[in-house]
């Protein structure tokens, strides 16, 4: 559905006639050449994952992490160019710092994908800068619990601080994808790069959004995150890859509110699982292929 | 580059950032700060064999009157180094949360070690006290001082425990035991009995190195006008730290005091 | 390759989604000689091919040192690889003294990489036309770190860069699993030999073309382990390495006609 932008398409911040800012939709192509990368919000926090596809067998595995923190809490992982991407991720910590500086309390997840977005878009405005060539997604858990205000000495007056209404409840596990045109969305599943037609197909079958007793936990989605990876993978079939997993909880949860790369254990714990999975697929798939066919030997 | 002669042999802006010519200004309000305004007592600390252990009591004094008895002066760094802080609590809280914004980003480049304590990689205590030890400095340098004294205790590069004390005009020393404020005359000597060398500190268990600082505590609260019977105590190993914010004074005897002519009931 | 609307500046993405001139500054590492890097569990080396303009010039410095801890080989402009080497130089020092400490070498690393991606972003900038092979050493041990004019850092086990570098690669692939546990000296050779692999046909390796660094730490007999700063070796202090790659070359093929038919049974 590509039409060829001819003369509209050499300068950003050029408006086509059709409304269209060409190198944008570009650097989105970018994107699409990426490998896949995935955010899962359940219940009880996030899960990031990302494929990341080996260029090279003398890359030192497991010491090129694509996965980022943002001041504790948040984290983001991204498709396209990884450059760009890392760029985004220091001016996410910025914005985290400067927030924390100022309000002396952290970052919500809606308001660093606010910042971000805003950021991205900024790079759509002008010409002597191109867009970023990724989508990043971007995960937190704020949280919960009462947090005192940076560096607070002392424990205040008894009744507590004023203006706090009663059994409100606030915080829990957010999730945002901001594309390079600076739109962004919440997700309870997310996902972009090569393999994300497929990705997302699997996530809209699982259940995030209810609060009932099917939605979710932290450790099934873990698992969910790297069977989807290995189904994404199926679009780069051809090379290796090498899957970085990380996830979010609460206060009282097993990251205590920090984001954290998931243990190896667990890690292994879900590979396998993805493992058997897709497996499992491709042996029903050959199944019905054969049709009614007897098992000829 | 700007060639013309204002900026003949001038450093790179890009590079060094640009001149600061404020000091040309002399109009506007004068932000240096000139005295302390709430303030925390002494901060003791000594080596022994396997750590450091250090405390400090909770309180936060407004000139004479004795105005926030729960204020925390000892703050944890990446769960492997301890800073206590005496002096001014506005610039502890100020210095809290630089600390804080520094520790998030020592995290970020090695997030592998953020839960183990003395993670390799991480800023150790004596790398810390270099950093506070420049800030305090370029800040004495700008007549604009962080009016604290700074305890900061933890391990070395080398894995040995590492104590040193910075102030606000930069000035900086380590010896095997350190107080800040009046322990550097009332509880020092009693340290110092324990640990005058690194040798005897390295000789010590925790259970007395713990014994010396709760005794060193007492003799403050009988003879420092401004401090507290509640305070908080530190133990810096290996494995991380373990910190108590809320201990209490405990077999106080005040029985010296009717020895003191004129004081109580006593009649010549 | 060949020119098109969309290489001009490096502002502008090709329908396709690439950045042109991002790509061709990458051609001008290619056209650098070539320069290997291997990192073991105790050390980091770099070798490089050094090239003279003429026959009477000096031969083009490829290895320089950046901190005691960390030094750099490069491949491309070199008065490009003196910028992004100055400003590592500045970072690394005044991290000592901020701190006391060796800088953490992927600290560094991503710094060049970060001032690298802001060229490849904004107009009337252009990418860094330089590759860096990074080998340094902090408290998690060596480490060698690839940079690209894209901005790109990727901490390697080992990779070589530069003109006819394929070659040396798909030697050091084929070696890959007995680096983590070579010593020094065997690192060196490894390092030697997967040069020779990239070199023009009637070229060899010799002192004057040749160069060699290496950075690590060594165990100590009482356990605890000392740094080595990094050095870089030229001239005559690598004419006995260049032997005994040399050697084996020749030795090999002269043992296997010496002993005939004398094979395990």
């Amino acid at each position: 559905m590509t039409s060829i932008g001819t003369g509209y398409d050499l300068a950003n911040s050029i408006f086509s006639p059709d409304g269209r800012n060409f190198q944008v939709e570009y650097a989105m192509k970018a994107v699409e050449n990426g490998s896949t990368s995935i955010g899962i919000r359940c219940k009880d926090g996030i899960v990031l994952a990302a494929e990341k596809v080996i260029t090279s067998k003398l890359l030192k595995q497991g010491a090129n992490k694509r996965i980022a923190t943002v001041d504790r809490h948040l984290g983001i992982v991204y498709s396209g160019m990884i450059p760009d991407g890392r760029h985004f991720v220091d001016r996410a910590r910025d914005e985290a710092r400067g927030w924390r500086d100022n309000y002396k309390t952290p970052i919500s997840t809606k308001d660093l994908a606010g910042r971000m977005g805003g950021y991205m878009q900024a790079y759509t405005l002008y010409q002597s800068v191109r867009p970023f060539g990724i989508t990043a997604i971007i995960g937190g858990y704020d949280s919960e619990l009462d947090t005192p205000v940076e560096g607070e000495v002392g424990s205040g007056p008894s009744v507590g601080a004023g203006g706090k209404v009663e059994g409100k409840k606030h915080g829990g596990p957010f999730l945002y994808m901001v594309e390079p045109s600076g739109l962004y969305w919440g997700y309870y599943g997310a996902a972009t790069g090569k393999g994300r037609q497929a990705a997302k197909a699997e996530l809209e079958k699982l259940d995030l959004s209810s609060d009932g007793e099917s939605s979710l936990t932290l450790e099934q989605a873990v698992k969910e995150a790297a069977r989807i990876i290995y189904v994404a993978h199926d679009d780069n079939k051809d090379k290796e890859f090498e899957l970085e997993m990380t996830w979010i909880s609460g206060a009282d949860g097993p990251t205590k509110g920090r984001h954290q790369e998931v243990p190896e254990a667990l890690r292994k714990e879900a590979e396998k699982y993805a493992e058997r999975m897709t497996a499992k697929d491709i042996e029903e798939e050959e199944e019905t292929k054969e049709g009614g066919d007897k098992m000829e030997e | 580059m700007d060639h013309r002669p204002q900026a003949w042999g001038r450093p790179r802006d890009d590079v060094y950032g640009a001149y600061d010519h404020s000091y040309l200004q002399n109009s506007g309000p004068k932000q240096a700060t000139q005295a302390p305004i709430v303030t925390g007592t002494s901060v003791i600390a000594m080596k022994y064999k396997d750590g450091v252990v250090m405390a400090a009591d909770n309180l936060a004094s407004y000139g004479s009157l004795a105005r926030f008895p729960d204020v925390k002066r000892l703050r944890v760094f990446l769960d492997s180094s301890v800073v206590g802080f005496s002096g001014d609590v506005s610039d502890m809280q100020f210095l809290d949360r630089h600390l804080t914004d520094l520790s998030i980003d020592e995290a970020y480049e090695d997030p592998s070690c953020t839960a183990a304590p003395n993670g390799k990689g991480h800023l150790n205590a004596a790398n810390l006290h270099k950093y506070l030890q420049k800030l305090l400095y370029k800040r004495r340098n700008d007549f604009d001082p962080l009016w604290n004294q700074l305890l900061i205790a933890g391990f070395d590069g080398h894995s040995k425990p590492y104590l040193a004390s910075v102030d606000l005009r930069g000035t900086s020393f380590t010896s095997p035991s350190l107080a800040t404020g009046f322990g550097s005359a009332l509880a020092q000597p009693i340290m110092r009995r324990y640990a005058e060398t690194e040798e005897d500190a390295a000789k010590l268990t925790r259970e007395q190195a713990v014994e010396v600082i709760k005794e060193c505590m007492k003799v403050l609260y009988y003879r420092d006008a401004r401090s507290l019977d509640r305070y908080s105590i530190a133990v810096v190993t290996k494995d991380g730290v373990e910190l108590k914010e809320d201990e209490q004074l405990e077999k106080q005897s005040w029985a010296f005091a009717e020895r003191i002519k004129g004081y109580g009931t006593q009649t010549v | 390759m060949f020119r098109n609307n969309y290489d001009n500046d490096s502002v502008t993405f090709s329908p396709q989604g690439r950045i042109f001139q991002v790509e061709y500054a990458a051609e001008a590492v290619k056209q650098g000689s070539v320069v290997v890097g291997i990192a073991s569990k105790t050390h980091a080396v770099l070798v490089a091919i050094k090239r003279n303009a003429e026959e009477l010039s000096s031969y083009q410095k490829k290895l320089f040192p950046i901190d005691e801890h960390v030094g750099i080989a490069i491949a491309g402009l070199t008065s490009d690889a003196r910028v992004l080497s100055n400003f590592m130089k500045q970072q690394s020092l005044g991290h000592r003294l901020t701190y006391g400490r060796n800088m953490p070498v992927r600290t560094l690393v991503d710094m060049i990489g970060s001032k690298a991606q802001i060229n490849t972003q904004h107009y009337g900038k252009r990418p860094y036309g330089v590759g860096l092979l990074v080998a340094g050493v902090d408290d998690h041990g060596p480490h060698l770190f690839e940079f690209q004019p894209s901005g790109m850092t990727e901490e390697m086990v080992a990779f070589a860069i530069g003109a006819r570098s394929q070659m040396a690669r798909t030697y050091l692939e084929k070696n890959l699993e007995a680096f983590a546990d070579c010593g020094r000296e065997e690192l060196i050779r490894h390092g030697l030999k997967a040069l020779k692999e990239s070199l023009v046909q009637d070229r060899e390796l010799t002192i004057d073309n040749t160069s060699v660094a290496i950075v690590g730490v060594e165990k100590q007999e009482d356990g605890t382990t000392k740094p080595q700063p990094f050095m870089v070796y030229d001239g005559q202090d690598v004419s006995a390495w260049i032997e005994s790659v040399a050697d084996n070359q020749e030795a090999a093929p002269a043992a296997a006609e010496g002993e005939g038919m004398d094979v395990d049974s």
